[in-house]
């Protein structure tokens, strides 16, 4: 049975709000694979997720390994290859250092350049092992900043607009609506999310956002739609640092951002330090939806650095917030947000227990009417011996 | 020349004007405006507005790299033209991504705004080797070692540089701020590391701290 998760119809059947996670250094090196093996092999990527998965008993899965990498690489880029981490862009030598470098790009080989055949076959088996049917891309922004530079980037956006246009036009037009077109053919997808980690406040502010970001992801959904491929990308979350300097009206000003950019009130809290904004903005945001009966999706990201440092009354308390204040009236996903390779398993254990427990459906309630105490499991390496693995 | 010429320089840095930035430093300096005098009147005023500007919630990171960067080239061109005996200094600092870590951004940020801060800052680049780090202290004594990683995986290094530091009997010498994005104070904490700076402004307010605490 194919598992749509554009509709996350099976996702809203269980019994409890989903929990997920993106998990990619974190699962190589909790089950001890080299990192040359699991960013270049794509069978050994996804088993080896799966098997962090079910020990952790994760609902659903972020399986995108390197996302931001793939385009940039197969285009020319310089990454840097590590042993035990995942490849990244050499932003010391970008490929477009002159306007004139954008002339000499043309459209990848997706069947055959860089790591594209990498990226197109973890997709094809995260259907296959987990039933999530939906490819994987890097935002226009994030891959015109993999081609650019960021300081350059944003050089060329105050001082050289119709380069900055010209560059993003090549990234929509010969890059990504081709590689959504091709996720369609080979991945059999009817979906393809965009990543776009470098399109957030305080990277941009929410009028540069709007300028540059909303106009071409909509054009990216326009022209893939064509092809029966429905291209979204999640621009616009809220990263500020400071929770002391948490401002309501340029989160919001994200979620417009975001909304404008998937084209449906699907809210993405996952980057930035959630645990410590209030939420109560959010409901304001979303009240206008809830009102004209339209059905808000909210995934809500435990901050990886809390994940990794914890406490794990901290990590609950977290989870228990989101849930106390989205889940009755939100579809609501909680996203252990890139879990840190240095994670404690206590940590983790206790953030997939506590959203199993406190959003068991129907919500209570009084949340705190129920106990919860952290699971104590046995190490990895136990349980896959128990398993025969 | 109009006596707003400095005030006007320090606005082009805080706007992240280069090119009219240097015009007006090339038109400052003719008129036996001294280098020094432009520094200290108008290009560290402009990017430390700019870093007022960031912690009030007002500039975002484009304008703050715009910033950064035509201090950068205010200085390059202001520079050479200053004798070292001009220059008081607030304390040495060696800074550097560490191995394995190739992101420039942040440290290049960081680098700047201590400069603006008036400390002489020994910058070792990006992707440094562990035992680069401590040959650099021994090399220049500095009186803070700042470390960057902006990946969970290569925050090891920091931690091993911190040992290696003590190992070789250089810990009590220097203290340690850590910074980027995989970081946190009780990652700090956890470390042994002096400091954490969550962004280059508090980098430079830790700096501070560190140095006028450093003989307690």
């Amino acid at each position: 049975m194919i598992k749509d998760t554009s509709k996350q119809s099976w996702l809203a059947n269980l019994p409890w709000v989903p929990v997920r996670a993106a998990m990619f250094d974190y699962a190589m090196t909790l089950a001890q694979v080299p990192a040359r093996k699991f960013y270049w092999d794509a069978k050994i990527f996804t088993e080896t997720i799966k098997e962090v998965f079910d020990y952790y008993g994760f609902d659903t899965i972020l399986t995108a390994a390197d996302i931001y990498n793939h385009e940039v690489e197969a285009l020319g880029a310089k990454l840097v290859y590590s042993d035990n981490a995942m490849p990244t862009i050499d932003s010391r030598e970008p490929l477009v250092k002159e306007p004139k470098d954008l002339l000499m790009l043309k459209t990848p080989d997706f069947y055959h350049d860089g790591r594209l055949p990498y990226s197109l076959d973890c997709t094809k088996l995260r259907a296959q092992y987990f039933g999530v049917y939906s490819g994987i891309f890097c935002g226009a922004i994030s891959l015109a900043v993999g081609l650019r530079s960021y300081p350059l980037l944003i050089r060329d956006m105050r001082k050289q607009p119709s380069f900055a246009h010209e560059l993003l036009t090549f990234v929509v037009d010969e890059v990504l609506v081709p590689f959504a077109k091709v996720q369609k053919e080979y991945c059999k997808v009817p979906r393809t999310v965009g990543a776009d980690a470098w399109a957030s406040v305080p990277n941009l502010s929410v009028k540069d956002l709007k300028e540059w970001a909303v106009p071409y992801n909509q054009r990216l959904r326009t022209k893939a739609k064509e092809f029966g491929i429905d291209a979204v990308t999640v621009s616009g979350e809220y990263c500020e640092e400071r929770p002391d300097q948490f401002n309501a009206e340029v989160m919001k000003g994200c979620l417009d951002v975001q909304v404008d950019s998937m084209g449906a009130p699907t809210l993405s809290l996952i980057q930035g330090r959630w645990h410590e904004y209030p939420l109560e903005p959010v409901r304001e945001y979303t009240a206008k939806y809830r009102e004209q009966g339209t059905e808000v999706r909210v995934t809500a990201g435990v901050y990886a650095r809390l994940l990794r440092d914890g406490p794990i009354s901290e990590i609950v308390k977290t989870i228990k917030r989101f849930i106390n204040t989205f889940a009755r009236d939100h579809e609501l996903t909680i996203h252990l947000a890139n879990i840190p390779f240095d994670t404690p398993p206590d940590h983790v254990h206790a953030a997939v227990a506590a959203v199993h427990t406190f959003g068991r459906k129907p919500i209570a309630d009084n949340l705190d009417e129920i106990e919860f105490k952290p699971p104590k499991r046995e190490s990895f390496q136990e349980w896959r011996k128990i398993k025969g693995i | 020349m109009s006596p707003d010429t400095l005030s006007e320089i320090q606005k082009a840095v805080l706007q992240g004007e280069d090119d009219s930035a240097l015009n007006l430093i090339r038109q400052a300096l003719a008129a036996s405006i001294s280098p020094l005098a432009i520094i200290n009147e108008a290009i560290v005023p402009g990017i430390m507005e700019a870093g007022y500007l960031w912690n009030k919630g007002i500039y975002f990171l484009p304008e703050v790299v715009l910033s950064a960067e035509t201090f950068r080239e205010a200085m390059g061109l202001l520079a050479p033209l200053i004798s070292p005996h001009e220059v008081k200094t607030a304390g040495k600092i060696v800074i550097g991504a560490v191995a394995g870590d190739v992101h420039t951004l942040g440290k290049r940020i960081v680098v700047t705004m201590l400069q603006a801060a008036g400390y002489e800052v020994v910058d070792l680049g990006e992707d440094v080797p562990n035992t680069t780090f401590i040959n650099r202290v021994r090399e220049y004594q500095p009186d803070i070692l700042g470390l960057g990683s902006y990946m969970t995986t290569t925050n090891r290094a920091m931690e091993e540089i911190i040992r290696n530091l003590e190992a070789n009997g250089l810990r009590s010498q220097v203290k340690v701020l850590i910074g980027g994005a995989s970081t946190s104070q009780e990652y700090a904490s956890k470390i042994g590391a002096d400091a954490w700076g969550r962004d280059a402004v508090d980098a430079v307010a830790k700096a501070r701290h560190l140095i006028r605490n450093k003989s307690k």
